[in-house]
């Protein structure tokens, strides 16, 4: 393996290393204003390489397969400078049961991705032909190959498949977006329940209707999940915890929020999309629960942050980020959230996340696209709509969870949360 | 490279195809806290082979150049296969281009000590501004990106794309109450860009601390007056993105809505898309289908007077061509993006704007923005309580939301004070493509009836 020899090489100077060799191909086809546009090849080798040399890390990438006294050489250049490590590289573990390659993946061509891509369209286009369709179907084949100093090596391959279907309605100056899609590591995808999902999301939005400002319940479906879970993402990593800019440092083994919510890290589910038997720094991938019935029970690690603050890597390196998330089924159904609501709004979609102090849990979004329930029922979709709150006071403020999870593309898998009194401005 | 290049496009047997090969060489440091956090550098190249048949593009990106005819090839029969229609692309006289960019400091030969050093200079003002700030992050990144371009039309162009970039961060805490100060700069000019930037340190710091006893804005609806940097980032939301053509070219009910002659402004609001405006940070000689770039009115006196267009929008709405298609990176195809947009200048002096508003506020700086055409949001960095004509105290949490139909019809003053925003690591992001560096800019600009997200 070319990543043995280039820790070798790096080894005549430094204390340890570690190298990462990825290559992906890739193929997509994509419809775009009901026509056929575009069909593409992608090839990509990179490989990185991460050095310690007298207690210190540097770390470089190249795409140059031939350039590796050059990757070397500037690593090793660049660890001079570096920063004071507090970790080794890990020996080999033998990898967790984790399925990420599909072979009927390799087989699929482009004709296959254009006729997939079509039938979808057709079923948006026969609920309305005004529907202008952007659609796409992408497939892909990745291998990795890992080595280093402590003697860990092993490689990896995996798959991709993935496809959506989006539109846009206009009637008069009113644009309407909706849409749906779906990607994980297999061929086997239901294309056409995204495409009447699309058609589900579409036909919520026939009328438009107003919503009074002020506070009510809110139902984010697992589409617009990521509200919630912004502030969490950030909040469990562990580097953050560390440095004490999350708000949930120090508060390991506390309630945080409702006691029906659960949240795990998962990177063991058979063909999710950031599933795999190790994390990029050769650990292997783990199950962290991060909130057990409400309470705080683990952070997420990579191998340096774990060394700092005196603890393991939870197999989330480089960066302590989480790989798929999971949130624990309720009890109560889609259908009886919306019957028990008199004035509420259901999401689907937000703009403007991020876009302010999110790991303080605070969040302010325009509703792009959201139902409006009045008495048990939804009667239209609002607009020029803004919806804040804050992540922890609403997941202490749940009025119910769904009894049923769905994927949101391939990372979360996550039923639907009614949340009570999230506060609305409406124009 | 070049022969390379002319070579492998003889293997053409479409209407149209182009090769584009980027090198590009990056280095970085970052503190986190008191420690550096991480420092590395890396070094790319790739290329993407474009190709028409009718009506169709075949696209091949590739990081082994190797084998450059190939890829033409595979290209081409992508396109092939799916190609039915008929093609547009407006036509363009060839040019033969070679830019060197000369960098005042050029930050491939400043070694990486002193990258570091510079930027542990801000860390440490953070780190002791007050005892409430808990953490930093304080980065220097620069990339170093030569690009070739070769069509089968006999263009050739080199280009050479540099940008040095700093970022400060300084995160203040008391209790649960966490709150930011940021500060960003970069620039093309040269690594000279990011040094003795303390006063902007301090700033960051000053702002994080502030924070915490800010109360969070009162959602509602507001008289807004946005500052420069702010006004920047409400043109390339509200409307910038609208008047991309590639989201009306093809459709019909669109171009209803964006018919050129439209009022969208009072008569004073001036919209410009500018790639050629000097030295900003969307500033670009030609675009990645090597058209020259230009000034473009967007909207003039309030009336929708022009869009941006890559070769196929213009030519298949009978425009003329901008100069507006861009690509992220290497294996990104050319989309039609903004380059530097601004409102222009108008009359107002700044106290005339604030000395009548009787409840408003006055929201600074930027920390983003989205659109879907119709709707779009844009934060403030920080933002103040106008009460009686008086800017009053500091409030957070302000997000802004706009309906296009309705909010730039009620901007009501434009400011006399032009000012261009200071870049940073971000940058605009569309169809896949996420940081792209654009310049934004504007005057001070006063908006009735802003909607602002918020608890009551
Ligand atoms: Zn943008």
């Amino acid at each position: 393996m070319i990543v043995e020899k280039i820790v070798e090489k790096a080894m005549k100077k430094a204390q340890g290393a570690s190298a990462v060799l990825r290559r992906i191909k890739s193929d997509d086809i994509a419809f775009e204003n009901d026509k056929l546009k575009s069909a593409k090849s992608s090839q990509s080798t990179a490989i990185n390489l991460r050095v310690i040399l007298d207690g210190k890390e540097g770390s470089s990438q190249t795409t140059d397969i031939n350039d590796i006294d050059g990757l070397v050489e500037r690593t090793l250049e660049v660890a001079e400078f570096g920063s004071k490590v507090h970790f080794d590289f890990p020996p080999f573990q033998e990898a967790p049961e984790v399925k990420v390659y599909d072979e009927s993946v390799n087989d699929v061509n482009k004709d296959e991705m254009v006729n997939t891509s079509q039938e979808m369209m057709d079923i948006v286009k026969s609920y309305n032909s005004d529907i202008l369709l952007h659609s796409g179907v992408e497939k892909s084949v990745r291998s990795a190959e890992y080595a280093n100093s402590s003697g860990c090596q092993f490689s990896m391959q995996g798959t991709g498949f993935g496809m959506y279907v989006y539109g846009s309605w206009i009637r008069g100056t009113d644009i309407l977006h909706a849409g749906h899609g779906f990607s994980w590591r297999k061929r086997e995808v239901d294309h056409k329940a995204i495409a009447e999902k699309a058609v589900e999301f579409f036909r919520m939005a026939e009328n438009t209707a107003k919503i009074s400002s002020g506070e009510m319940s809110v139902i984010f479906l697992p589409q617009s999940i990521d509200v919630l879970l912004l502030a969490l993402r950030m909040g469990f990593n562990g580097k953050n915890v560390f440095l004490g800019a999350s708000p949930l440092a120090g508060k390991l083994g506390q309630k945080i929020t409702d006691e029906r919510f659960s949240l795990t890290d998962d990177p063991l589910i058979d063909y999710a999309d950031n599933s795999g038997p190790y994390d990029s720094e050769g650990v292997t991938h783990q199950r962290t629960p991060l909130i057990e019935n409400g309470t705080a029970v683990n952070f997420l690690y990579d191998l340096e942050t774990a060394g700092k603050a005196g603890t393991k890597s939870t197999g989330n390196g480089p960066g302590c980020n989480p790989s798929n998330l999971v949130i624990d089924t309720g009890n109560t159904s889609y259908e009886q959230m919306i019957k028990d609501t008199k004035e509420g709004l259901i999401v689907n979609s937000v703009i403007g996340l991020g876009q302010g102090n999110p790991i303080s849990g605070e969040f302010s979004v325009n509703v792009q696209l959201g139902y409006k329930i009045e008495n048990g029922e939804v009667v239209g979709r609002v607009k020029d709509t803004m919806l804040a709150g804050n992540t922890y006071h609403a997941l202490n403020n749940i009025e119910s969870i769904g009894d049923k999870t769905e994927w949101n593309y391939g990372g979360v898998l996550t039923p639907t949360i009614k949340i009570k009194n999230l506060s609305i401005i409406s124009k | 490279m070049r022969q390379q290049m002319e070579e492998a496009l003889l293997k053409s047997d479409v209407e149209y195809a182009e090769i584009r090969i980027e090198d590009e060489s990056k280095s970085w440091a970052n503190f986190r806290g008191v420690a550096l956090d991480s420092v590395g550098s890396s070094k790319t190249v790739g290329g993407m082979v474009r190709a028409l048949y009718k009506g169709a593009w075949g696209y091949a990106d590739f990081n082994d150049l190797k084998n450059l005819k190939v890829r033409v090839k595979e290209a081409c029969e992508s396109a092939k296969l799916i190609g039915k229609d008929k093609s547009k692309l407006a036509r363009v006289e060839p040019v033969q281009h070679m830019t060197r960019f000369l960098l005042e400091k050029d930050f491939r030969n400043i070694p990486l000590s002193e990258k570091i050093s510079v930027i542990q200079e801000y860390n440490d003002i953070l780190l002791n501004y007050h005892e409430k700030i808990e953490t930093t992050n304080v980065m220097y990144r620069d990339s170093f990106r030569k690009i070739w371009y070769a069509n089968t039309e006999g263009t050739y162009i080199e280009d050479e794309r540099p940008y040095a970039t700093a970022y400060i961060s300084a995160t203040a805490k008391d209790g649960d109450n966490i709150q930011p100060g940021r500060e960003s700069i970069g620039s093309s000019a040269g690594f000279q860009v990011v040094e003795g930037l303390h006063e902007k340190a301090e700033k960051a710091a000053k702002r994080a601390v502030d924070l915490l006893a800010a109360p969070p804005v009162k959602g509602g609806k507001y008289t807004v007056v946005t500052n420069p940097r702010l006004t920047g980032v409400f043109a390339h939301e509200a409307f910038g993105h609208l008047s991309e053509s590639d989201f009306v070219y093809e459709n019909e009910r669109m171009k209803e809505i964006m018919v050129l002659g439209r009022r969208f402004g009072p008569n004073n609001l001036n919209i410009i898309d500018d790639g050629s405006f000097p030295d900003q940070q969307g500033t670009l000689k030609y675009d990645d289908e090597g058209v020259k770039t230009r000034q473009n009115y967007l909207i003039k006196d309030g009336i929708l007077v022009g869009r941006l267009h890559s070769r196929e929008t213009a030519a298949t709405m009978g425009e003329s061509v901008t100069g507006n298609a861009r690509a992220l990176a290497y294996h990104n195809e050319p989309i039609v993006r903004m380059t530097n947009t601004y409102i222009n200048k108008g009359q107002s002096a700044f106290d005339d704007m604030i000395k009548d508003v009787k409840l408003g506020i006055y929201a600074l700086d930027m920390i983003g923005g989205q659109t879907t055409m119709e709707m779009f949001t844009f934060s403030a960095g920080y933002a103040y309580m106008i009460r009686d004509g008086q800017i009053c105290e500091l409030i957070r949490d302000v997000v802004l939301t706009g309906n296009v139909f309705n909010t730039l019809m009620n901007i009501d003053m434009i400011g006399d004070d032009l000012q261009w925003a200071p870049g940073g690591p971000g940058g605009c992001g569309k169809g896949g493509q996420s940081g792209l560096t654009v310049g934004i800019g504007g005057p001070h600009i006063r908006i009735q009836d802003v909607v602002v997200g918020g608890r009551q």
